[in-house]
């Protein structure tokens, strides 16, 4: 055996040596995938199985019966069975809550995040510990007075008071992510195109936007994803479809005494595939700020 | 008008928007309930709003030991949960990191727990570890690993590991894409020249790595800190605090003063205490930031 | 001959006059045209199928319904007391339910004056009775839940437990008439881990409740007349070792201290449990063979009595209220009636619920047979007549208040952490502290 590796050159050695790490890395990459995906993954299999095959011992995996059933019941398209729910207007709701809160949040995140990476101005430590502060109030503290205020204003049960309220839970959130991307970027880039001519504000949108980018794009998931699955605000601030979003629509499914799983299922699946999809889509953005290259550190 | 126009204005304009926001949604909702925890304020009798009881609500708490201990083990749950979260969530980083091919999948496949409300976790998990239908302890059973079902929701010990298990299920990948992020970003020349100097794979993490990640470990840390909150809809579906008590958290007791109980005045100054939960942690990780800047050189 | 006549005449207008006089009896739901009334319903799939009523109503009286917020009644509870907070209360007509009501105070009205007392004759007395506080009746009930025992045919017909039963016991193996009784079956036939005798809820308010049950079957009761609590009385801590001696036996599985109703009702479906005292809503979960495993050997028994000879007879109604601030009572009154009337109710029998209208239980049973539910068939009558004993929880603001000190105290004794008095003594001083700080508590 050792006669066989000693008479490999060092370049083969050194490739195998890299092969085998190839394959644990993967191995691992594998293992973990599994672990995080297989409770939500019951959760996906139950959306498409008859309720009988949920109480099953041992428990059943890849559903024997598959059916379509659950999906149609929610969508009220089997009338005898079971009085559809609002499940296309809780959707859009989700939709147009999450994406606009978060393309405000992170411009504004963005604005903020830039004014605490580039400046030194006055009040700037107090400021920020301000901000990270004002996400440590608790949830019992605010809702009430918020509700209050809401119905006040005449902001329950719409859309605005949602994407309002769901604003200031990203905002601490997109300023600091930003902020530290930001600090990642050589200010010396900046003043390089100021040299060549650009003002701060285009030096801005032409060379630091674009390496923030895996940083704005990771706070957009982020934003996103905290604002469709938030529950408590939304089934406080909401009351009827006007506003009503798909965590709370998925309450519905739970009566007094039964959790409806294969109901419940389906629409949690119908709450994760968007997301999945979106997250898809962003992610493009993530690796856009690898392109250092020609930079001096 | 002058102030406005100079230079020295523009952090304060590009703050603005955020300062206002939070104003309107957080602060003055924060004085109010500050008020009412100087009330005896009941929510189905408004009219107990008005009356001022000074600080008889935290002299209250002062000898309810519920209290305290749910302060002291929510503290545990919190360092524990956040540790594992941030390990597990680095290496996961680190091996998708080195990943080339499909890493868009793989990224996204690993978000999978995020697309969960907090809300379908509680309930995913408390079916998963039902002592007598449930899936884990149906496989271990197969497994032959056990005869006696585990009662996961019911033991003290198994009950808070449970919860933990749930929490960090749900949000390692939060760590996970905000430092493949860092680690990405972090330039390539201080890793080659690393390389080239003769560092191993350990001494390359350890000393070039590691210092430039540590501000986004803060930043993940602290934003997970003051989000980890969340975890409360989760807790109260899998336990709501029990059984007797030994998986109660300081957010289960609170709502359930407060809502249930309809003890508002009570709810918020236990809110007010556990802010002080918060503060040290956000303190502490801001120092810890501060610090790993300092040290990398970078602007203050 | 002539005195026949007469006779016959007189009776026949007699007939007649209570003929007109029945048609005059039917509820005038009077007409509101042009006006809005706004809605808070309990929303969730169980309870939205009446909904479909409403367009009826709608046709009937003119008026428009406007639904401005539908949850689950946990969520729909917070939000009703916010309102009460922000003294926001927009709307006319609220779903309700007899636990919840006493906490509301005077935000609902007493529905006596605008219902004519022969429609109110109409309802189950004892329902109708429940519904009331201090005498105003606040809402009118749509439902009524109390619990019977569901149990496996095929275990008691088993002619080897038969025998060893008897052997054991000296009685012959049926459903179970005390709690005595209960509780040795339970442990007969438990065969963990696949088979358990039965299992309980384990917390929050459903503990208390079947706490309370058993304390009441033997003769106590959770306050007294001065509303000093009463629970840690001799029949209370045998009510919790009750719990504690199958828990021990290990005869229930051991995650029930942490189970609510919908794992007790999957664990029964799923063929777990030999017996189970549960709710009505259950029947048509455990009777439906795509849903359960157990629907061919479902029976049915009346609850066992304690050792004061009577039952406990937890009992609850979810019903409507109209509210005070409404500014059309006669047309939200007239809503709530028409939900609640012989056609509503007899819609929500069908689904397997407890109508609360006298008239709808037999005409359900004839539905039942006619459309092939024998076992429906056979669960009415059985939870009729247990409703002749059905008591609500005390109707005070503090009932969830007092339960959430007294169901961990009681979680602490069946896992052992305390004994059973200990844990009811120190449950009773934090009673104690509530009614006190209440003002309800002369002392």
């Amino acid at each position: 055996m050792t006669s066989i590796t000693t008479e490999l050159a060092a370049p083969q050695r050194r490739s195998m040596r890299k092969l085998r790490r190839r394959w644990l890395v993967w191995a691992g990459v594998v293992f973990a995938m599994i672990v995080l995906c297989l409770p939500g993954l019951w959760v996906v299999l139950t959306a498409f199985r008859p309720n009988v095959e949920v109480l099953a011992r041992p428990t059943i995996w890849l559903p024997q019966n598959p059916t379509l059933e659950n999906f149609l019941k929610i969508f009220g398209l089997l009338p005898q069975v079971q009085e559809g729910l609002p499940v296309a207007q809780y959707f859009l709701n989700s939709l147009v809550i999450s994406v606009t809160s978060t393309v405000v949040a992170v411009l504004i995140g963005m604005a903020g995040g830039y004014a605490f990476a580039r400046f030194r101005f006055r009040g700037k430590s107090t400021l920020f510990i301000a901000f990270m502060l004002s996400r440590s109030v608790p949830g019992v503290a605010l809702s009430l007075p918020l509700f209050i205020l809401w119905s006040r204003v005449g902001l329950i049960d719409t859309p605005l008071g949602l994407i309002t309220v769901y604003l200031a839970i990203n905002i601490p959130f997109t300023i600091w992510l930003t902020d530290g991307f930001f600090r990642q970027i050589p200010v010396e880039l900046s003043e390089a195109a100021q040299i060549d001519g650009c003002s701060r504000w285009q030096a801005f949108w032409r060379v630091e936007f674009p390496l923030a980018r895996s940083g704005l794009a990771s706070a957009a998931i982020f934003a996103f994803l905290t604002s469709w699955n938030e529950y408590a605000l939304a089934s406080q601030l909401s009351r009827t479809v006007a506003s009503k979003t798909m965590p709370v629509g998925l309450m519905d499914f739970t009566a007094q005494f039964t959790v409806d799983w294969t109901g419940m299922s389906a629409m949690a699946v119908l709450i994760i595939i968007p997301a999945l999809i979106l997250t898809f889509i962003v992610q493009k953005h993530l690796i856009a700020g690898l392109t250092f290259g020609g930079v001096k550190g | 008008m002058n102030f406005l126009r100079s230079p020295r204005a523009i952090p304060y304009l590009l703050l603005l928007p955020a300062i206002l926001v939070i104003l309107a949604v957080i602060l003055l909702p924060l004085l109010v309930s500050l008020w009412s925890s100087l009330t005896p304020y009941v929510l189905t009798r408004p009219a107990s709003l008005y009356q001022f009881v000074g600080f008889r609500n935290y002299e209250r708490l002062w000898g309810n030991s519920d209290f305290w201990w749910a302060f002291l083990r929510t503290l545990v749950f919190v360092t524990v949960a956040l540790n594992l979260e941030m390990v597990l969530g680095l290496g996961l980083a680190m091996l998708v990191n080195q990943i080339t091919w499909g890493q868009r999948t793989i990224r996204t496949i690993m978000m999978f727990p995020m697309m969960f409300s907090p809300i379908l976790v509680g309930f995913l998990f408390k079916y998963l570890l039902n002592d007598s239908i449930g899936f884990v302890n149906n496989a271990l059973y197969s497994l032959g690993l056990i005869t006696d079902p585990v009662p996961w929701l019911v033991d003290g010990t198994l009950a808070n590991l449970s919860i933990i298990a749930a929490e960090v299920w749900m949000s390692t990948s939060v760590f996970a894409i905000l430092l493949l992020a860092g680690l990405m970003a972090i330039p390539a020349e201080p890793l080659e020249a690393a390389r080239v100097d003769g560092c191993n794979g350990w001494q390359v993490f350890r000393h070039v790595t590691l210092p430039f990640l540590m501000p986004f470990i803060y930043i993940a840390m602290t934003i997970r800190s003051l989000d980890v909150a969340r975890a409360y809809d989760m807790i109260r579906i899998m336990t709501n605090g029990g059984p007797a008590g030994r998986t109660e958290m300081l957010w289960t007791l609170i709502a359930r003063v407060g809502y249930q109980n309809s003890q508002m005045g009570s709810a918020n100054a236990m809110g007010y205490v556990s802010i002080l939960l918060s503060i040290i942690f956000t303190f502490y990780f801001y120092r810890k930031l501060a610090d790993a800047r300092a040290f990398m050189g970078g602007a203050q | 001959m002539a005195k026949r006549i007469l006779v016959t005449a007189l009776l026949a207008a007699g007939a007649l006059t209570g003929l007109t006089g029945l048609a005059h009896a039917d509820f005038d739901y009077g007409k509101f045209p042009g006006y809005t009334l706004k809605v808070k319903l309990i929303g969730g799939t169980q309870y939205e199928h009446l909904y479909t009523r409403i367009p009826e109503w709608e046709k009937l009286t003119g008026a428009k319904v406007d639904i401005v917020s539908s949850k689950n009644y946990f969520d729909l509870d917070k939000e009703i007391k916010q309102d009460i907070a922000s003294g926001q209360i927009t709307y006319c007509l609220a779903s309700n339910h007899t636990s919840f009501a006493p906490q509301y105070g005077d935000m609902y009205i007493d529905m006596k004056p605008l219902i004519p007392a022969d429609e109110l004759a109409k309802y189950v007395p004892g329902t109708l009775a429940a519904s009331e506080i201090d005498g105003k009746l606040v809402q009118l009930p749509r439902v009524t839940d109390i619990s019977n025992i569901y149990y496996r045919k095929s275990l008691y017909a088993d002619k080897a437990n038969q025998a060893a039963y008897k052997a054991k016991f000296g009685k012959d193996l049926a459903p179970p008439e005390t709690y005595d009784d209960l509780k040795n079956q339970i442990i007969f036939f438990a065969k963990p881990p696949n088979l358990y005798g039965t299992a309980f809820a384990g917390k929050d308010e459903g503990a208390t409740g079947r706490f309370m049950e058993i304390l009441r079957a033997n003769g106590g009761d959770m306050f007294d007349k001065n509303w000093k609590p009463t629970f840690n009385s001799p029949e209370g801590v045998a009510a919790l070792q009750w719990f504690k001696d199958i828990y021990d036996a290990k005869a229930v599985p051991a995650g029930t201290v942490n189970y609510g109703w919908d794992e007790i009702g999957q664990a029964m479906a799923a063929g777990q449990l030999a017996v189970d005292l549960d709710w009505p809503g259950f029947a048509g979960f455990y009777s439906d063979p795509t849903k359960s495993k157990i629907a061919d050997d479902l029976g049915f028994a009346e609850a066992p009595v304690g050792t004061s000879g009577h039952h406990g007879g937890w009992s609850g109604s979810h019903s409507f209220s109209v509210t005070s601030a409404c500014d059309n009572k006669p047309a939200a009154v007239s809503l709530a009636v028409f939900l609640t009337n012989d056609d509503s109710e007899m819609m929500e029998a069908q689904a397997g619920n407890m109508p609360t209208r006298s008239a709808v239980f037999d005409k359900v049973v004839k539905w039942f047979k006619a459309n092939k539910k024998p076992a429906l068939a056979a669960m009415y009558p059985i939870w009729e007549k247990s409703l002749d004993e059905a008591r609500t929880p005390p109707l005070i603001p503090q009932w969830i208040e007092v339960s959430n000190v007294v169901w961990p105290q009681l979680q602490a004794a069946i896992v052992g952490q305390t004994d059973p008095k200990t844990a009811l003594d120190k449950a009773a001083a934090d009673a104690t502290q509530i009614m006190q700080d209440a003002g309800l508590l002369k002392q």
